[in-house]
């Protein structure tokens, strides 16, 4: 096993028992650990609490206890979070963080304190019109809360030091990852769609310290490969998640990878940095102003379109495959606006929707297939 | 010889082409996946062009049960071998509709034959084959008399449930009440076809269309989508083996390359 290789099985380990990674992580660094529900939740903040926040972004659970509360149209990584919850996997987490975003987030902020009494829940709004000062300042207001809330848990007062030491980090995290999603688009054998996937879900579930020089390495030995030739179909991914795996492996088989994602998991994560100037929470906040091209932060101008259109061009994809998560209202409003400005340009489009947890995965299959055979045979 | 063979969720077809592109032979068995359905298939149609397994030069295979079915030297999704044996027959064909025993597909051509666009539905009965077995079941008639039941309709009525399960119960209480059998039938056409229009919605239709499938054979539901698409459908003269015959079409590319 070169070195590539054995980076990515650390990854894929992580990835697959995510448990059994943040079990070590603490043990190692003796650090209590946060929960936290996507997205753009306050890692840093969490950080510089001396904790390890955590990605809660669902299961493969079968689905018993969270229909108490969960109805069956709310989108399946909620109901795997509140699952999960209610089953006890979540018992390591000294609290959790949910930003309410959409109707389901809303909804599981209050089921939660209900259904999962035993782990504390520290809930966050952001603000629509996050651009104006006043959104501004509103953020900076919940960051506060936020932090004071993990302040009582760990029984410590968070310094400006602190806060800016964690900002610091979490910026090389993005800055790493911007990186490697780059080099690893020109390496799409070695880095297969599944692979890429584990390799950026292994952050949500250790510590950044830790995350990052391994994934600088896995960069630099990359880059001193020669670039390798491929013969399949170099898409963009885009919506929350690409999951559940099943459907990676069937992309592999098919020979389709992913140039460039816009998925909310991963690259909408560390695409976009903290403002430079301000008090570290200002940064913070400056940065989800910054932020665009999400269906969960509003977007005026309605610029995901382009955002797909510029990374086809770019990548010279040839395609976009659309992850719509099931019941996922924000991604599910900003779909026609995109699907019409793609259909303009010609971008062929594969539109799967997706569930965490699916049974039948034949239809997907034979989709996949197809998109493939509609490219190339 | 060049064979063909479509394994759909309830029936299985297979067409042998010559090297001509000739049909030498095609055959429907209402046995879908499995192992009997495509092997009776297979077997039925070698027979009728008088041929043994050996003089079969290559064979492609598609449909629902193509990843189970182990004897074709090649696999493909029926979406490419619909849009391939509907081309084939009439180049003029840009979308097509086919209505399977399980699930409905609408596909968008290239003036090439290439598929630009396709939509499936999701695993739900509703717009299906499925749908409408589960109609003739509850106004007790047979499934092939079905369209016949409803041109005697001398109203429509509105299914206004998509699903399946809350149709059927939806139906037995309109039967309860009095309304007549041949008016839920042509109720039950018109879910379907509403249904279909509204996943050919998704991508769009362009003359000319045609309907492969089954479910093509049943009159009131090509008349019901006429009206919901508001274009002309054609319908292939054996609509069911359009997919088996984009198959052989795929497998005699593959020798003649
Ligand atoms: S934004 Fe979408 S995926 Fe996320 S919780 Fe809400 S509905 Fe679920």
């Amino acid at each position: 096993m070169n070195r590539i290789e054995e980076i990515i099985a650390i990854m894929e380990d992580v990835s697959r028992y995510p448990a059994k990674a943040i079990r070590e992580s603490m043990e190692e660094t003796g650090k209590e650990v946060i929960g936290c529900f996507p997205l753009y939740t306050p890692e840093e903040i969490v950080y510089a609490a001396g904790m390890i926040p955590v990605g809660l972004w669902g299961g493969q659970k079968e689905i018993k206890k969270a229909d108490k509360y969960l109805q069956s149209f709310c989108c399946s990584i909620m109901k795997e979070n509140m699952e999960h919850g209610m089953e006890g996997s979540y018992e390591f987490l000294s609290a959790i963080i949910i930003p309410a975003y959409c109707d389901t987030l809303k909804c599981v902020c209050e089921n939660w304190k209900a259904a999962v009494p035993d782990i504390p829940l520290i809930a966050m709004v952001y603000p629509q019109n996050r651009k104006i000062t006043a959104g501004v300042e509103y953020l900076v207001n919940e960051y506060k809360r936020v932090k004071d809330e993990l302040e009582k848990i760990s029984g410590k007062k968070i310094t400006e030091k602190e806060l800016e030491e964690s900002i610091d980090l979490y910026e090389e995290y993005r800055k790493t990852m911007s990186q490697f999603v780059a080099i690893a688009s020109k390496y799409p054998r070695t880095i297969d769609a599944k692979k890429r996937h584990s390799i950026i879900k292994a952050a949500y579930f250790t510590d950044k310290k830790w995350y990052i020089p391994l994934i600088k390495e896995l960069t630099t030995e990359l880059n001193m490969l020669p670039e390798e030739a491929f013969n399949g179909i170099k898409v963009i991914a885009t919506g929350i998640l690409a999951e559940p795996e099943v459907l990676l492996d069937t992309l592999v088989q098919n020979n389709i990878t992913f140039a460039a994602d816009d998925l909310a998991h991963e690259s909408r994560q560390f695409r976009t940095g903290v403002s430079n100037s301000g008090t570290p929470l200002e940064r913070l906040a400056l940065r989800i102003a910054g932020n665009q091209k999400c269906a969960l932060l509003y977007d005026e101008e309605k610029t995901r379109g382009q955002l797909l259109l510029d990374l086809v061009k770019e990548y010279k994809a040839d395609g976009v495959v659309v992850f719509m998560m099931k019941f996922c209202d924000p991604e599910e409003f900003d779909y026609p606006i995109y699907k019409k400005e793609l259909e303009a340009a010609k971008i062929p489009m594969l539109y799967l929707e997706i569930e965490q947890k699916m049974d039948s995965v034949e239809q997907i299959r034979t989709r996949i297939q197809s998109f493939k055979e509609m490219l190339t045979v | 010889m060049f064979l063909g063979v479509d394994i759909g969720s309830t029936t299985s077809k297979a067409v042998i082409l010559d090297s001509k592109l000739n049909i030498l032979s095609a055959s429907v068995i209402n046995t879908g996946t499995g192992t009997l359905g495509p092997e009776k298939t297979v077997k039925a149609v070698l027979s009728k062009a008088g041929l043994n397994e050996k003089e079969i030069q290559y064979s492609v295979v598609t449909g629902y049960g193509r990843m189970t079915y182990q004897k074709a030297d090649k696999q493909i999704t029926e979406i490419s071998c619909h849009a391939r044996g509907t081309f084939f027959l009439k180049p003029n064909a840009r979308t097509i509709i086919d209505i399977g025993g399980q699930d409905a597909k609408v596909i968008r051509l290239d003036e090439d034959g290439r598929v630009k666009n396709f939509a499936m539905n999701d695993k739900c009965a509703a717009g299906t084959g499925r749908f409408l077995e589960v109609m003739a079941r509850i106004l007790d008639c047979r499934i092939n008399r079905l369209s016949v039941l409803s041109q005697k309709a001398t109203e429509e009525i509105n299914i206004s449930n998509t699903c399946t399960v809350f149709a059927e119960s939806e139906v037995i209480s309109q039967l309860a009440a009095g309304v007549k059998r041949e008016n839920v039938a042509k109720g039950a056409h018109k879910a379907v076809a509403k249904r279909v229009a509204g996943l050919a919605g998704r991508i769009g239709v362009e003359p000319d269309v045609v309907m492969t499938g089954g479910v093509a054979l049943n009159k009131s539901v090509v008349d019901a989508l006429e009206q919901e698409i508001k274009e002309k459908v054609t319908v292939l003269k054996k609509p069911q083996i359009v997919g088996a015959l984009g198959a052989a079409l795929y497998a005699f590319e593959m020798i003649d390359m």
